[in-house]
């Protein structure tokens, strides 16, 4: 059983650390205030990969972390099947069209160029910009005017992206891409997990194992959002608060659903992501 | 569809020779992309017990029915977890957690094992099981193309009626079983608590009514997800919401 301080025990938005860690910082002004959280996410994120995680929980978490680290819209985690192609593993946030605009991403956009050239892409004014002429549609009516992609990367090679969306166009300046860099490099750690990447075959096992894990998370949404009646979306919010309150993984309570050995959580409707 | 998938589907449909596409189609491929010597493919509906569907050779049927009959091998440990990748089955850790069956292999000839679930998300269907008499790992190309026929013949398991004989409205037969589109996994749970089936069923019949309706996997569940489709029990199709 993972502990109560790992990573998914932390409320989105409230201060990780217990009120007698944080004594002192009342004062803080704003640029420290922002690195104070930046070093509780890093001791949250080290906090979780030293237990027993869910590795699609730690990177919708992590998603949820750069989104408030980095002060932009969305964040969203691509990872390749081995075979050259991206999928989405974890969102900040679960909305349906969210979803589509990244796994749009997987046949244009600036993630898979990132991901091709393994090199940092980052597009300030998007319709200025010009390029991909699809993805860049379907972004600005969503209302996303900027989009960054990180690469993630194992030794030389590139297993991911991690992509940010921004209402507002500009540019991501350098310390905040050093941070997201960073996220980008935690997130490929935690997919290693704590096995070593001796054997060729590892990494490829260790992507199709998340790759498979999201798709039972998908069919357990499904389950929820028809027997609550509920959007998607917040079908997620009820299994991922249910498995917090009974400190369960993700993916095994997904499991319980799916196999039909555990009913669905109480009927109520979650209270903060919408 | 990328490269790699057209290129070994292309080679799955030509091992059929005009006949409809099998997994013994699939396991045929799986022995050069692989670089192995056997093949076979076993399934276990919920319903059923383990059985093997196909194996190349007397070999491999051999090997799968010891594991049914033993309940232990990396097939068996495959079908509840995840890939089950065995460079060298004379390895101490090997021996110890088959006992009866890394020896018998090993008297077959089999020096590795490799296991790879018949899997979509919740849905187990059953284990693609490749052995080889060379040890030694599977190399990340091979296991990368082995994983894209698993998930081929999963496929072919969820398309009841043998109809890959021509291309769908995606342009390439069968849609890949663990779609990279997650409206397909959350259909495929909404339309299991619409009719109260199993998961596989719901994929099978989300499947089936895209094919008859000449559409995409991925547009009919978006559908069903907005609910602006719905399975009925009663009837033979999913019912149209109107608007």
């Amino acid at each position: 059983m993972r502990s109560r301080s790992g990573l998914v025990g932390v409320e989105v938005g409230r201060p990780l650390l217990p009120a007698a860690s944080r004594r002192g910082y009342c004062v803080t002004r704003v640029s420290q205030m922002a690195e104070i959280q930046l070093a509780d996410v890093f001791v949250e994120m080290a906090d979780t990969l030293v237990d027993d995680f869910d590795v699609i929980d730690f990177l919708h978490v992590l998603t949820e972390r750069c989104v408030q680290l980095l002060g932009i819209s969305a964040a969203g985690l691509l990872l390749t099947d081995g075979h050259d192609t991206l999928q989405l593993v974890a969102a900040s946030s679960e909305r349906t069209r969210l979803l589509e605009l990244f796994q749009l991403q997987t046949d244009q956009g600036p993630c898979v160029d990132c991901f091709r050239t393994g090199q940092p892409v980052s597009v300030d004014d998007l319709p200025a910009a010009g390029r991909w002429p699809r993805f860049t549609a379907a972004a600005t009516e969503v209302g996303f005017a900027a989009v960054h992609a990180l690469p993630m990367r194992l030794r030389s090679e590139v297993i991911g992206a991690l992509n940010f969306f921004d209402t507002s166009t500009g540019a991501l300046d350098e310390g905040k891409i050093r941070i997201g860099q960073a996220l980008a490099d935690v997130a490929t750690i935690g997919l290693l997990q704590q096995r070593a990447i001796h054997r060729s075959g590892v990494l490829t096992e260790q992507l199709q194992t998340a790759l498979s894990s999201r798709i039972l998370i998908e069919q357990a949404k499904g389950i929820l959002a028809e027997r609550l009646q509920l959007d998607v979306a917040e079908a997620f919010a009820v299994l991922r608060s249910d498995a917090r309150n009974h400190n369960r993984r993700l993916s095994d309570l997904a499991q319980a659903i799916v196999g039909g050995t555990e009913q669905v959580p109480p009927a109520t409707k979650p209270s903060r992501r919408s | 569809m990328n490269a790699d998938r057209i290129r070994l589907w292309s080679l799955v449909v030509e091992h059929a020779q005009g006949e409809p596409v099998t997994v013994e189609h699939v396991c045929a491929v799986a022995l050069s992309a692989a670089g192995v010597d056997h093949a076979a493919v076993a399934v276990a509906l919920s319903a059923s017990p383990r059985e093997t569907m196909y194996a190349s050779d007397r070999v491999a049927a051999e090997l799968e029915e010891l594991a049914l009959t033993l309940g232990e091998g990396p097939g068996v440990d495959a079908f509840t977890g995840g890939p089950a990748l065995v460079a060298d089955l004379t390895a101490p850790d090997f021996l110890a957690r088959w006992p009866v069956f890394a020896p018998a292999a090993l008297d077959a000839g089999v020096r590795a094992v490799f296991a790879l679930p018949l899997q979509v998300g919740g849905i187990r269907l059953g284990v693609l099981d490749l052995y080889r008499a060379e040890p030694g790992e599977l190399d990340r190309e091979r296991l990368a193309d082995a994983l894209v026929l698993a998930d081929t013949a999963c496929a072919l398991l969820l398309d009841v009626a043998p109809r890959h004989d021509r291309p769908g409205p995606n342009g390439a037969w069968p849609e890949q079983a663990g779609s990279p589109h997650p409206e397909v996994h959350q259909a495929t749970g909404m339309i299991t608590v619409q009719l109260g089936v199993s998961l596989a069923v719901a994929l099978i019949r989300l499947r089936a009514y895209a094919y008859a309706h000449d559409r995409r996997l991925r547009d009919v569940a978006a559908d069903v997800v907005a609910r602006r489709l719905r399975f009925d029990p009663d009837a033979g199709t999913g019912q149209d919401r109107g608007g």
